[in-house]
Parts: structure tokens; C-alpha cells; sequence
């Protein structure tokens, strides 16, 4: 038998002491839920991908465009039920520091193809029959304070004005997205718009086409319409390559190189650290302990009760630290949104990144808790009773 | 005013050994992780700024910010090229100018998964300029008009088809890798061909970036004033030195920011964890605090001589950290250059500025938190000291 108001009652015994250990722990339970969550965030689009869509893009280069005639002949392909060009626009909202993606995109197919897109102010007439008009994720309207019917000035220099001004759009409608395959942060404009600029001069840049989206028809395989679109441009003018969503997703992954592994590194790090503070902790408080583990025993509790004590403390010790760092995560999703949800979109302490938190916690707990514990149990009275402090 | 001795703090330290060495390492870890992250953000930094030259000055298109965006068809870069007067000449009397193509490609790594490489279409003329910067180290030189690549020594060990006598497949034309070459700056993880081949090859009729030398005394400030109004080719024009810097921007920030915020989350867990281990050290050490004051030590003294154990403790975390992260100094890693969206390999750099600025935190971890208990024990009255214990 555990007499638990004991564990409380140690617990207590040094409140600023038992205060700032919970702290520490809250804190490190905190930056381990953020690290993961970004690397989650990270992988997001992969993990959501639609099996319906494959995505054409060079096989070159991200950077290298494709000609406009592959549109009508990557339609024509057996299985494919609807198209969805997308270009880079690479621009910035009145300086350079304010980034955010802009695509020019078909406004009609972007619905067709990504049905995962609502808007949650506006309509999508307006955006439709308005050809200077755009979509603007919510997030990055709300950051920026668009709002329906503004005017978004955009400098892109990949698509120069001739005049050397902004391009102009007015905002037709504000969007989330039901899945994390497609980015919230991003401005959708018509691709008519920018193709007709640039045929009448009015701005300069490549008239190709960054990447196309297919849907598949339901029944068709993804694998044979990859394989057609491959073939169909092999010898040039530019080889393309036909990828799943999630294939198309984990490339971008894979660029951003390392990341995964720093910040795995740094959680590492911050592990180590906070098991040391905790350990250190639970080593002095049951040093100051001895003597009343001898009384206990002595009283007639058992080696168990006493393990049990002690192991019970780490126990709490983390429980509570854990939970509040895990709190603190969650509380702050929204500010960490609000500051780098353009580097990492779709950021969210999702339930399993809640649970590997947990664990770290119970394993930090067990760790620190079990020493002292077993040191304690395996203490003899007339030890004990004469240990000096 | 007599302060108390110490070589007092340092036996105390030295009798909780256990407690010590655990406040020791979990300092240590802390400081170690954010001279990792330093590290990183250091080797990245120092490959681009200490390789680039200031008489080397590069024209990029008005309003681009790095030579991806950059573009200036093949007419304008002749005008540019030709009639460059403050170009210096070379030594068979041309002016040692050249304009460069340049395209981020799809390479896959060799253990998996897909990054950019950056790709630059040269002549011999850029051979010239770049001098010692760029040195062969294998194989051979490149052949003027040849279907032929030579690559950066960072690429040969992670990029699939690097290696000399591998065969490059660029769009649908294949180029035979020939040689390796050498360079202190991001140069080194680069694919370098023939720019008029690679220009045909991935139907790129373009040149991205003119470089030159500049006669010496060359007024800078008025080529850039001249060029920015240039009525044939308006452009910008920086020195190596301020371009390479310019293209660290993002991904510095994004580091120091990244640094930034774990000093302050884990330096706030090291601070609870520092003040704990002082405050445990404190209450085991009453009696002694009593002796001190009833012998004749002034309160002041008693602060001054906790705080200093205190700062005992982070200068000796601060020591573990960078033994800690010493090992990483020269290991290679890759990061991505957000302005161009290429890896860079470079290594990490535990540089004395890395170092100081660890061991100054940890003593600001010490410092902070030992405050609190040493101005517990100063304020504390001898009678009651000694009878508590």
C-alpha cells in the first residue's frame, strides 16, 4: 500500500523547488510538442495526398516551364477527367519580406480538381466571372487585413510590369482548404489574366506552364496515365515527369534536406537536458528523505510501499510538467501560425504528437523516478535512520 | 569587507558531486544544442561571405534578388559584355566578362530522395575571372562546345551521377562528367557545362547573371549608379561579396531566429534547473551559512560568495556544451538556400564566436539562476542558521 498523501505531502515540502521542476519540465515537453509538430507539418501534404491526382511537371527542373500545347494533349489521355495548370508566380506583397505563394491557376478546374477547397467569405461567382480577381487563403488575409473587394498589389519578378508597378487584384473570396494536400497561405489568381498581359505587353515573362494537375477518373489507374504522360513527351521539347500528389509532396520534403534531422538533433538535446534536471531533483529530494524512508520502514511499511513513494513523486512530477507543456502547445498553435505558418503550413499539435509527448514524459518520469527508488528500497533501517544530510 | 574564501564554494561543489555534475551536463546540454544550431548558421554563412570577392562585380536583371530570378536574353548580355569599359582586361587583351546561365535541376542523392543542384552554363571566360577560386582536382578541364560537365567536390560523394565518367542526362541530351574542381564557396556544390550546350540542351536561350573584373580603382558606386539607369540594359550590380552575403539572408534568419527561440525555451528550463540545484544546495548547507554569519561574514559576502558558485556551475556547463559540440566542427551537412531553392553542402563551424557566445550564456543561466538563492542565504539570520539545522 502507497499512503498517497505522503507522496503529496513530499511533493510540497520545497514549493518553489517542486514550482521550477515542474516549469523546466512543462517547458521541455512544450519545445518537443512544437519541434514535432513541425516536422509533421512538414510532411503534412504527403500524409494527405489525393490518389486521384497525378502532377505533371518538368523532369529538368522546378524551375523549367512546359509548353502550353502539352494542356490539350495531357487531356486527351485515357483516364484523365479534368485539368489544372499552375503557375509560380513568385511575387511579394509591398515588400520583399511580406511572402506569401502566388499561382495563376484556371479558376474553373481549380475547384473541379481540389474539391477540398471552400470559401469561407466571398463567392466563387465573383471570383469566376472577374478576371482580375483572386483567392487569398484566410490565414494570410487575416495577417495581412485583406479583406473582400481590396485591391492586393503583388511585385513579381519573374513577371515583370512593363510600367515597373504591381500586379492588381481584387479579392473575391477568402479560402481554407478540408485537407492539408492543398496550402492555406496561397493567393490564386486567373491564368487568363496573366496570359493576356503578357501577350499585350502589359507585363514580361515565360507564357509556359509550371505544372499540370490531372484528375483521374475513378476506375483508371494513376500508374498507366503516369506512364502514358511520361512517354508521350520523352524526346522533348521538354521531358516531363508524371508523379503522384504524395510522390509530389515528398519531393519537396526531401529538398528542404536536413531539417528533419536538426530538429530530431535539438529534441534530442532538450531530452537529455530535462532528464538530467528532473534526475537531479528527484536524487536530492530523496537524499533529504532518507531518514524519513527509516522511520517508514521502521513503522512496519513495506520495501514496496516505500519504492512505490518514490516512484509515485517522478510519477506526478512529470505528469504535471507534461501536461502543462502539452497545454502550453496547444495554446500557442495559433501564435505559431500566426508567425511561420507561410515556412510551415498546416503547423498543428495533432493527436499523435500529443501521445509521442506523453510518452516522453512517462519515460522521463520512469527514468528519473527509478533510482531513488530503487536506492530506497533496498535501504536498511538502522541505515537510514543514521544517514546524515 | 572580507569575502568568503573560494576554494569553500568549489569543496561544497565538489562534496555534492552527484548533484553537480548532473546541473553540469544539463547546462551542458542546453549550451550544446545552441552551439550546434550557431555552428550551422556560421559554416553557412562563412561559405558564402569569406569566398566572395569584392572586385568581381555581378549584373543581375533590375529587381531580381538572386540569379534564378535573374535573366537576360542572349542580345543583352552581349551589349553588356561588349561594352562593359570598367571591365579589366585579361591576358589576351579581352575584358574578363562573361555571362552565365544558370537553372536549379532535379538530381537525386545518392541515399535517397531528391534535391536541387544548381546547373551554370559557362565559357572559358568565367574560368578566367574566378582565377584560383575555382580549381580541378580531377580528372579534366572542359571542352568549349562539348556535350561535357565538370562538377563541385561536394556533389561527387551525395548526388547520383556525379562521379567522372557518369553520364548526366540533362532534358534529352546526355553529358559526360569529365572532371571535379574545387572552390571555398558555394561554387563546389555545382554542376559547371558548356553554357551554349546546356543552353540548348534544356532550351534555355538565355544567359541568368554577367560577372567581371573591374579595373583596380573602379568607382563601385557609380558603375552601379550608371548600370541601374542604363537605357539598353538596366541592371544591378553588387560585388561577389554583397551578392554571396545577400543569399544567406533567409536561411540565417531562419537559424538565428531558430537559435533565438531555444536559448530562451531551454534556457528558461536550465535557469528553474540551476536555481533548484542552489536552492537544494542551500538547505543542506544551512548550518554552515549560520557559522559563516556568526563568524563574522557580512550578509553581502554570502550572496556574493553563492552567486558565485552559481556562476562556478554555468561556467563549467558552458565548458561541457562546447566540448559537447566541438566534435560537429567540420562535419559536412547540406541546407537549402531558400533565395535560389539549391543545397548547399558546407560544414558546421564551432567557431570562437560560436564558443564565447556559449560560454556567455551559460554563465547567464548561472547568473540568473543563483540570483534568488544567494539572496535567500544572505538574508538569512545567524541564530535562526544554526538552530534550524
Amino acid at each position: 500500500m502507497v499512503p498517497l498523501r505522503l507522496v503529496s505531502k513530499n511533493l510540497l515540502k520545497h514549493k518553489l523547488r517542486f514550482v521550477l521542476t515542474v516549469l523546466s519540465l512543462a517547458v521541455a515537453i512544450f519545445l518537443l510538442c512544437v519541434l514535432r509538430s513541425l516536422v509533421v507539418a512538414l510532411n503534412a501534404g504527403v500524409a494527405d495526398a489525393a490518389a486521384n491526382r497525378v502532377i505533371v511537371q518538368s523532369k529538368v527542373s522546378l524551375f523549367v516551364l512546359m509548353p502550353q500545347s502539352y494542356g490539350p494533349k495531357l487531356a486527351q489521355v485515357n483516364g484523365v477527367e479534368a485539368l489544372v495548370r499552375w503557375n509560380w508566380f513568385g511575387g511579394y506583397y509591398k515588400e520583399q519580406a511580406n511572402f506569401f505563394a502566388q499561382f495563376a491557376t484556371d479558376p474553373k478546374e481549380l475547384f473541379d480538381v481540389y474539391p477540398e477547397i471552400y470559401l469561407v467569405e466571398g463567392t466563387k461567382e465573383d471570383f469566376l466571372a472577374n478576371q482580375k480577381s483572386c483567392l487569398i487563403g484566410a490565414e494570410t488575409a487575416a495577417k495581412y487585413g485583406f479583406e473582400i473587394g481590396d485591391t492586393v498589389p503583388i511585385i513579381s519578378p519573374l513577371y515583370p510590369k512593363s510600367d515597373g508597378g504591381a500586379w492588381d487584384y481584387q479579392v473575391a473570396g477568402l479560402y481554407r482548404s478540408k485537407k492539408k494536400s492543398l496550402d492555406e497561405n496561397t493567393l490564386f489568381f486567373h491564368y487568363d489574366y496573366l496570359e493576356k498581359s503578357l501577350e499585350e505587353g502589359v507585363a514580361m515573362g515565360p507564357k509556359d506552364v509550371g505544372i499540370f494537375v490531372l484528375r483521374i477518373a475513378p476506375g483508371a489507374q494513376p500508374v498507366d496515365v503516369m506512364s502514358e504522360v511520361d512517354a508521350m513527351f520523352e524526346n522533348g521539347p521538354q521531358a516531363v515527369q508524371a508523379t503522384s500528389e504524395s510522390e509530389f509532396q515528398a519531393q519537396f520534403v526531401s529538398m528542404v534536406g536536413n531539417v528533419p534531422l536538426l530538429v530530431s538533433s535539438i529534441g534530442g538535446g532538450v531530452m537529455i537536458a530535462i532528464l538530467l534536471a528532473v534526475l537531479n531533483t528527484m536524487l536530492m529530494s530523496a537524499r533529504e528523505q532518507t531518514r524519513d524512508i527509516g522511520v517508514l520502514k521502521a513503522l512496519g511499511f513495506t520495501d514496496g510501499s516505500v519504492f512505490g513513494i518514490l516512484i509515485l513523486q517522478a510519477f506526478v512530477l512529470c505528469g504535471l510538467g507534461g501536461a502543462l507543456g502539452i497545454l502550453l502547445a496547444k495554446l500557442t498553435e495559433p501564435s505559431v501560425v500566426a508567425s511561420i505558418g507561410s515556412m510551415f503550413p498546416g503547423y498543428q499539435v495533432t493527436g499523435p504528437t500529443i501521445l509521442e509527448a506523453v510518452a516522453a514524459t512517462v519515460a522521463i518520469g520512469f527514468l528519473a523516478g527509478i533510482a531513488p527508488a530503487l536506492r530506497a528500497r533496498s535501504l536498511t533501517v538502522i541505515n537510514a535512520l543514521r544517514a546524515v544530510r | 569587507m572580507a569575502l568568503v574564501p573560494l576554494s569553500y564554494n568549489l569543496r561544497s561543489l565538489a562534496v555534492r558531486w552527484s548533484a553537480t555534475l548532473l546541473t553540469v551536463f544539463g547546462i551542458g546540454a542546453t549550451v550544446a544544442v545552441l552551439a550546434g544550431v550557431l555552428a550551422l548558421q556560421q559554416g553557412f554563412e562563412t561559405l558564402f561571405t569569406e569566398s566572395g570577392r569584392e572586385d568581381v562585380v555581378v549584373f543581375l536583371r533590375q529587381g531580381s534578388t538572386n540569379e534564378g530570378d535573374s535573366v537576360f536574353t542572349l542580345e543583352r548580355s552581349q551589349i553588356l559584355t561588349k561594352g562593359l569599359d570598367e571591365a579589366e582586361l585579361g591576358a589576351d587583351g579581352q575584358p574578363l566578362i562573361a555571362g552565365e546561365m544558370y537553372l536549379a535541376v532535379r538530381r537525386f542523392k545518392i541515399d535517397g530522395g531528391e534535391t536541387n543542384v544548381p546547373i551554370r552554363g559557362v565559357s572559358q571566360r568565367s574560368f578566367d575571372i574566378y582565377g584560383d577560386g575555382v580549381r580541378m582536382v580531377d580528372g579534366r578541364r572542359l571542352t568549349g562546345g562539348a556535350d561535357e560537365v565538370v562538377v563541385g567536390s561536394k556533389l561527387v560523394e551525395r548526388i547520383r551521377d556525379c562521379q567522372i565518367g557518369a553520364t548526366l542526362l540533362l532534358n534529352t541530351t546526355p553529358f559526360q562528367v569529365v572532371g571535379v574542381f574545387e572552390s571555398d564557396g558555394p561554387f563546389s556544390s555545382e554542376i559547371w557545362g558548356d553554357r551554349d550546350r546546356i543552353g540548348e540542351a534544356l532550351e534555355r536561350p538565355i544567359m541568368n547573371r554577367v560577372v567581371a573584373i573591374l579595373k583596380p580603382g573602379t568607382d563601385i558606386e557609380a558603375l552601379k549608379a550608371r548600370m541601374d539607369e542604363d537605357p539598353q540594359v538596366p541592371s544591378k550590380v553588387m560585388t561577389e561579396k554583397e551578392y554571396l552575403t545577400s543569399q544567406t539572408e533567409a536561411l540565417s534568419f531562419v537559424l538565428r531566429g531558430l537559435g533565438f527561440f531555444l536559448a530562451v525555451v531551454m534556457g528558461t528550463a536550465a535557469v528553474f534547473t540551476a536555481t533548484n540545484t542552489m536552492l537544494a544546495a542551500l538547505s543542506s548547507r544551512t548550518y554552515e551559512i549560520g557559522i559563516l554569519l556568526a563568524i563574522g561574514y557580512r550578509p553581502y559576502s554570502i550572496f556574493l560568495s553563492f552567486l558565485f558558485e552559481a556562476l562556478v556551475l554555468g561556467l563549467a556547463g558552458g565548458a561541457v556544451g562546447c566540448l559537447l559540440a566541438l566534435p560537429l566542427n567540420g562535419v559536412d551537412t547540406g541546407a537549402m538556400n531558400f533565395q535560389t531553392f539549391t543545397e548547399v553542402a558546407f560544414a558546421f563551424r564551432v567557431t570562437p564566436q560560436v564558443m564565447v557566445t556559449a560560454v556567455v550564456f551559460a554563465l547567464i543561466l548561472g547568473l540568473v539562476g543563483g540570483t534568488w538563492p544567494a539572496l535567500r542565504a544572505a538574508s538569512m539570520r545567524p541564530t535562526e542558521a544554526m538552530r534550524r539545522a
